[in-house]
């Protein structure tokens, strides 16, 4: 009888680090690939790039040397000006996987939103994402706004913001949150290098982090389910009568946790569902004391 | 509401004592004990019936004191004297128990002040039944994906619940809407 392995775990944050590994033992072994990764920052906060910054077991550094040939980023290339767009440009010619932050303003011909000069013409944010959209081998949409306008497409939205979908007809994967948190990024970044498109929900998010309800992992849902609920949010019992949007967000905040995996928002204050569609418009009031207020 | 917490205390012991009798059961040999624990265990079980019964009419009677005080309601608890013998609930025997839901009637303007906020409860309509979103876990601070309680929101809910039905089903109605 041949050896029976004991199974292994098949919680997500398992998978993500069996995925990791794997991604640092094949580049390692030199099997993967080094494809193009172009970063797009479009109308948005560039809170993304940021957040991916704080990436912790892969980081920033590992994934650009190690995984990916960042050929254009905004925020960390180190051209500048027209050499950086012609470089932009030139990757059209090329193959590459295109990440996207950022909303796309569609207001006066997208004019609300330029990323930077082509010969002489200013390149708006609509005009590249088509142009990138329709050329790249995958399109990731990265933060709430590339997913469905997220902050920047709020009430009264001047700009007339949409989603990346909107723009670029084809399927994208859609990696919602406010910022995105950079496992979410990486992780599904080194998946597509090496299996190709992880499996997707039926709003093209990857279930490797957006399957289960904040609420059915929460630390105080114990409280939630004897009904025992926080008026001040100095309180550790449940915060739903404050606001919050734990029980309609799935992403995996409180398993994975945020800044190096030690803290996250229901820590301290409510959720505001920020990964959920609808954010912020949608998943508002955040805090309020209307509920719990005594009734004088 | 003493009274129901005195119920449930009740209750709770006698699903000990249930407990107690079952392990004995299942240890004990000798068939005169063996008897003695099956009839103590049946009088539990025909006490713990009684005392469900009562809790339902509890419930009830709650519920009907708040709005329009029903006087048969207190008569019918009056009369709940049944032997904890009886096998069946109590409620079965009278065919005018309500194990239907209370149903009051709301106005748009009445369902208006029902938002969750300062210490009400909150509601909404959908398909002409209100139903009781308070602690519903989707409607924190009474709110739905941007829509507030209060109001008749069958529409919406058509338009993005509309295969899925029996969400509605997992909610509790309490009235209807004029």
């Amino acid at each position: 009888m041949s050896n029976v392995l004991p199974p292994e775990p098949m919680d997500n944050e398992s998978i993500a680090k069996r995925l990791l590994d794997e991604a640092r033992a094949r580049a390692k072994a030199g099997n993967l690939p080094r494809k193009r990764l172009v970063w797009l920052e479009l109308t948005g906060c560039s809170g993304n790039i940021i957040s991916l910054m704080n990436g912790f077991h892969p980081d920033l550094e590992y994934a650009i040397t190690e995984m990916v040939d960042l050929v254009y980023s905004n925020s960390l290339m180190a051209a500048e000006g027209e050499a950086a767009i012609e470089r932009l440009m030139a990757t059209l010619d090329e193959e590459f996987i295109l990440a996207v932050e950022g909303a796309v303003a569609l207001r006066d011909e997208g004019r609300y939103t330029v990323i930077g000069r082509y010969r002489g013409e200013p390149l708006t944010a609509l005009k590249a994402a088509q142009l990138l959209g329709e050329k790249a081998t995958h399109v990731i949409a990265v933060g709430a706004c590339a997913v469905d306008g997220g902050p920047s497409a709020a009430h009264p939205n001047l700009a007339q913001c949409v989603g990346l979908s909107d723009v670029v007809k084809r399927p994208l994967i859609k990696l919602p949150g406010c910022p995105c948190h950079p496992d979410w990024f990486l992780g599904t970044l080194a998946h597509l290098l090496m299996y190709g498109e992880p499996k997707l929900d039926d709003l093209r998010r990857p279930l490797l982090f957006y399957s289960t309800l904040i609420h059915d992992r929460c630390p105080r849902r114990p409280f939630f389910d004897q009904g025992i609920f926080a008026e001040t949010l100095e309180d550790p019992t449940c915060l739903f009568k404050l606001g919050c949007r734990g029980p309609v967000t799935r992403v995996d905040c409180p398993t994975r946790l945020w800044n190096g995996h030690i803290n996250w928002p229901i820590g301290a204050s409510t959720c505001i569902g920020c990964s959920q569609f609808g954010f912020p418009d949608r998943m508002a009031p955040f805090v309020s004391f209307d509920a719990t207020r005594e009734v004088t | 509401m003493t009274e129901l917490e005195r119920l449930r205390r009740q209750i709770q012991s006698v699903m000990g004592e249930l407990r107690y009798l079952t392990r004995l059961l299942s240890v004990v040999r000798d068939p005169p004990t063996k008897q003695l624990a099956l009839q103590q265990l049946q009088s539990q079980i025909g006490y713990l019936t009684f005392l469900i019964g009562l809790l339902g009419e509890r419930a009830t009677l709650a519920e009907s004191a708040g709005r329009s005080g029903q006087a048969q309601g207190q008569g019918r608890a009056g009369a709940m004297a049944a032997p904890p013998a009886v096998q069946r609930l109590p409620s079965e025997a009278e065919p005018s128990a309500p194990p239907t839901p209370p149903t009051r009637t709301f106005t748009p303007a009445e369902l208006a002040t029902f938002t969750g906020r300062n210490g009400k409860p909150a509601y909404v309509a959908v398909g002409g039944t209100v139903y009781d979103v308070t602690n519903n876990r989707a409607w924190s601070l009474a709110t739905h994906f941007g829509l507030q309680a209060g109001r008749d929101l069958t529409a919406e809910f058509a338009s993005c619940h509309g295969a899925q039905q029996w969400i509605l089903g997992t909610l509790r109605p309490v009235g209807r809407l004029a």
